[in-house]
């Protein structure tokens, strides 16, 4: 309880934090700010070294071994899990349609998609959308704030750190387990088939990213932030002004200004 | 904590050259009526006909791995603006080298992009490119195509082109939204920015990459 606590402690201070910086339309971070990427660097080089050692591994087999409907399974079962989290944000954002669609996948995928281990609903025509609270702050013009490499997460910033821990709080897997071993067993058992599902689904690219980048924890970094703004406007088109702005130290004008000098 | 979105690389980009075939859907000709010089092609049909030529040039089994990188390198030419590309890549840099040095940095990068990608080709299996509609957003066209792959949901690339010289010049490629000329961007500047704003530790970790 107490660690419940002192989460919910932190994640209303860096709320009351980032909710000074907000505004009305939703953020779209236009350039890498990374003010403590020294420590940013050495813990990126032990999740690189801890992934190395075990979840590299274990996704590698998991890619060779496994067949293509224990993959497809296991992707429905841990975007199943999230969908109470969806659903809540969506509607936190003013998106009660989306809500409902979240919450709609979340009982026809538990029930007749067997404890979400088959997506009909996506069969259904209700496709999945992935909302957290980082997206929520965002939604409402919060940005991105310093980046922040979490031991054994990965990339993130202020804003999406704090979005973890409330969207923690937030889960209802996460209340029901401190009162029942089932509740915790699926929990804990949630967690670890999303870390082997979502390193399996990188795998291929994130190899090749490491092979052909000059500095991979800058190619990285500059790929969370541009992945985050994608999910931020759900994968609508950059709006005129945040393609003028998303290269706002120095963007293509100025490199077609500079070219026919 | 990673989403599939990430996980399309940029290989990708131009794997999906490879694949162009079938019909485009509703190319939108009135878009191009903003761009303010009379150009002979709309941006659709440059990507359609860049398609066309890497599936012709760079899809070939038997092709050695070093020739579809020279013909890939010339794809480059003919249809990136290469000059605007290497100094958008070079952030604020490109100012504190000369231009005999930005010359060179655009050939390596070119290789280098080819040794990243060329071989993409190679593995051309089944896939359609498709080429959609095109949107004017301030200076430049956004050409909207789309990956179709046979085993899983289709991949959305968006070409960022612009006028020169009366035609029009591929300047960046993003795809599901990740810019690949912002990725390099951000990634070749902090290698600089970690040797003392030197652009020649850039460019040295280029040559060895390529072997140049």
């Amino acid at each position: 309880m107490k660690f419940r606590a002192l989460l919910s402690l932190c994640a209303a201070g860096s709320l009351s934090l980032l909710t000074a910086c907000a505004s009305t339309e939703p953020a779209q971070d236009t350039s890498d700010f990374d003010p403590i990427e020294p420590v940013n660097r050495v813990v990126h080089g032990i999740n690189g070294a801890v992934d190395f050692m075990v979840l590299y591994p274990a996704a590698m087999w998991y890619r060779d071994i496994a067949p293509e409907p224990v993959k497809t399974s296991v992707e429905s079962f841990v975007r199943n899990i999230n969908e109470p989290l969806n659903s809540f944000n969506a509607l936190l954002q003013g998106d009660p349609e989306q809500a409902a669609a979240s919450f709609q996948r979340f009982i026809m995928n538990s029930t007749i998609g067997l404890l979400g281990f088959n997506d009909v609903a996506s069969d259904f025509g209700i496709p999945y959308r992935r909302e957290d609270f980082g997206q929520t702050l965002a939604h409402y013009g919060i940005g991105g704030g310093p980046y922040i490499v979490l031991p054994l997460i990965g990339p993130s910033n202020l804003r999406d750190t704090t979005g973890l821990a409330v969207d923690y709080v937030a889960n209802p897997l996460t209340w029901g387990a401190e009162n029942s071993d089932t509740a915790e067993a699926l929990y804990l058992g949630s967690i670890g088939l999303s870390a082997l599902h979502y390193r399996y689904a990188t795998i291929n690219q994130l190899n090749e990213l490491q092979k052909s980048s000059i500095d991979y924890y800058a190619a990285l970094r500059s790929l969370y932030r541009q992945q985050r703004n994608t999910l931020i406007r759900n994968g609508a088109p950059a709006p005129a002004t945040a393609v003028e702005d998303e290269s706002a130290s120095f963007d293509f004008d100025d490199a077609v200004e500079a070219a026919s000098e | 904590m990673a989403n599939s979105k990430i996980a399309i690389s940029a290989a990708t980009m131009i794997a999906i050259a490879a694949a162009w075939s079938g019909p485009s859907s509703a190319t939108s000709l009135s878009s191009s009526v903003v761009a303010e010089v009379a150009v002979e092609t709309s941006a659709a049909e440059v990507i359609k006909s860049m398609a066309d030529h890497a599936m012709n040039e760079l899809t070939d089994q038997s092709l050695a791995d070093d020739v579809r990188r020279k013909k890939f390198v010339s794809l480059m030419d003919r249809y990136f603006e290469m000059d605007v590309v290497s100094r958008f890549v070079l952030g604020r840099y490109w100012r504190s080298i000369s231009k005999e040095e930005i010359e060179e940095f655009s050939v390596l990068l070119q290789n280098y992009l080819a040794l990243n990608y060329a071989n993409q080709f190679k593995e051309f299996n089944g896939e359609q490119f498709v080429v959609g509609d095109q949107t004017q957003k301030n200076k430049d066209t956004f050409v909207n195509s789309q990956f179709v792959r046979p085993d899983g949901p289709p991949i959305n690339i968006v070409w960022r082109m612009r006028v020169f010289d009366d035609s029009y010049k591929i300047i960046d490629v993003s795809i599901e939204g990740l810019s690949m000329g912002i990725t390099q961007r951000d990634e070749f500047t902090s290698v600089i920015q970690q040797n003392n704003d030197d652009v020649s530790a850039l460019t040295a970790a280029l040559k060895a990459k390529t072997g140049l």
